[in-house]
């Protein structure tokens, strides 16, 4: 498990009250029955975490599944790493 | 039991600086969401809002007035102005202003004032807040300069109801005025929301647009903040017929509720609560309703639940009954809303002209009442409601009658 799922796994966790075990990679957000409200604050706490800001409601990403998550994080946190950080 | 009539009307919207120019744009089907122009833009994802344009202080107020006015203030008088020299009633001179209760919803209060304090403090590491912060951060502080500028002595306080706040406070006026408590009110709504912490509290929640609002169509992104305020006079019935004021309307009558459930999903039962105890209040039947001015944001989760609710209240009478949301024009001004709202109620009954859902493109499935989409219609309307449905589940529909 990389370090980015296992956060985000812990995120989505406790963030929504339900058991870490019942989460997979393939797992959306629906199935696990996380209210809007619950998914509005993991995807905050994901940013803050990371210090990244997801993309809202952009098709190039998928934040509906928590593979989506993962990898639109992944990319995100690659990205930030290849900008030089400003002078 | 005593019956209440509206003998004035003053409004201050992103249509324009009085109730004239807010009715016509809304009878026009004009929206007046545009990109942000009053703040930077520069930190924020959603760059549109209905903002209060062209506004400047120093023509309404003298430089002595204004250190003490947040801009919440500043539009409850402006609009609190309006609405008493068009009642024709002098408060302070005749001494009606002992018999009257001003009562005034805001959602947020002097957040502008909050932020340009905070900004000093944390931002600038200026130590030194201004004296003047207090009073003109609190909620009550426009109730309390409309009070003071009319000279109003009787009941007065704010109502805090999120985007409710509006209806609820004008509610509560056109009880103590049928009740008899006192024979007039000036009551409404007022809201100075656009600052760049609250259009990123509101970004951070995603339920903002960054297109514009179209309530209840299939292509709705959310909502878009507005601002502004509403302010009317209102009078026992007899009195104002006594004296020959010209009557706007009746106010026959509001209906409150609490869903008591989640903090941000409506309940159609909430809702629906809350439409039948306004009708049943203003002893007004389904059939009488012509047109509902619709809580309608634009957001995903309202807007099916509110169509649920009317159609449960309204049974077969939903398909005739126009049903449209002026927000799609002057944006969700939060506790202004309902204030704003009421012009558009008031100006439907009128003119019999039903403002329309502007912005829209194709039905919602989920969504099957008739919305008048894009274009005003002519209709007579004998009797009107206007929903306002607030975060926390507070619910408040209040009906106008023609006279």
């Amino acid at each position: 498990m990389s370090s980015v799922q296992d956060t985000i796994f812990d995120i989505i966790a406790k963030e929504a009250g339900i058991d870490r075990a019942k989460i997979t990679p393939e797992s959306t957000l629906k199935e696990l029955e996380i209210q809007s409200l619950d998914a509005v604050q993991i995807i905050f706490e994901i940013e803050d975490h990371f210090k990244i800001t997801l993309p809202d409601r952009d098709p190039n990403f998928d934040t509906e599944s928590v593979k989506g998550l993962i990898d639109a994080v992944e990319k995100l946190v690659a990205a930030k790493a290849a900008t030089p950080p400003a002078a | 039991m005593r019956r209440v009539a509206i003998t004035g009307m003053g409004a201050i919207s992103a249509f324009g600086n009085d109730a004239p120019l807010t009715w016509a744009g809304m009878r026009a089907g004009r929206s007046a969401i545009g990109p942000i122009a009053n703040i930077p833009t520069d930190l924020l994802n959603i760059k549109i809002a209905a903002e209060v344009r062209g506004f400047d202080p120093a023509a309404h107020f003298d430089s002595k007035r204004i250190v003490f006015l947040d801009r919440v203030a500043q539009f409850a008088l402006v609009a609190a102005r309006e609405a008493v020299a068009q009642s024709g009633l002098e408060f302070r001179a005749s001494g009606l202003g002992e018999r009257t209760a001003c009562i005034v919803g805001t959602g947020i209060g002097g957040e502008n004032s909050h932020n340009e304090q905070s900004q000093r403090f944390y931002g600038d590491k200026n130590p030194r807040v201004h004296p003047l912060a207090i009073v003109r951060v609190m909620a009550n502080a426009p109730a309390c300069h409309v009070g003071m500028e009319f000279g109003l002595t009787g009941p007065s306080f704010a109502v805090v109801s999120a985007c409710a706040s509006a209806n609820h406070a004008m509610a509560q006026a056109f009880e103590m005025v049928r009740s008899g408590k006192v024979d007039f009110a000036v009551t409404g709504g007022s809201e100075a929301c656009v600052t760049v912490p609250t259009i990123k509290a509101w970004e951070a929640m995603r339920v903002t647009a960054d297109d514009t609002c179209r309530p209840f169509c299939k292509q709705r992104r959310g909502m878009v903040i507005g601002e502004g305020a509403g302010i009317f006079v209102l009078e026992e019935y007899e009195h104002a017929r006594r004296r020959g004021a010209t009557i706007l309307a009746e106010f026959a009558g509001a209906g409150m509720s609490a869903d008591a459930g989640d903090i941000v999903l409506p309940s159609a039962d909430g809702a629906a609560k809350a439409l039948s105890g306004a009708l049943a209040d203003a002893q007004l039947a389904p059939a009488d309703i012509d047109y509902i001015n619709a809580h309608g944001t634009g957001t995903p989760a309202n807007d099916p639940t509110e169509s649920k609710a009317i159609r449960r209240v309204f049974g077969a009478h939903a398909n005739n009954v126009a049903v449209s949301s002026t927000k799609s024009m002057h944006g969700h001004a939060l506790g202004a809303a309902g204030a704003i709202e009421l012009v558009a109620a008031i100006g439907a009954l009128r003119d019999s002209v039903i403002p329309p859902t502007a912005n829209f493109i194709d039905a919602d499935p989920e969504c099957d009442l008739d919305y008048v989409p894009n274009t005003p219609r002519e209709k007579p309307v004998r009797a009107v409601l206007s929903n306002s449905f607030a975060f926390g589940g507070l619910n408040c529909v209040v009906a106008l009658r023609r006279i």
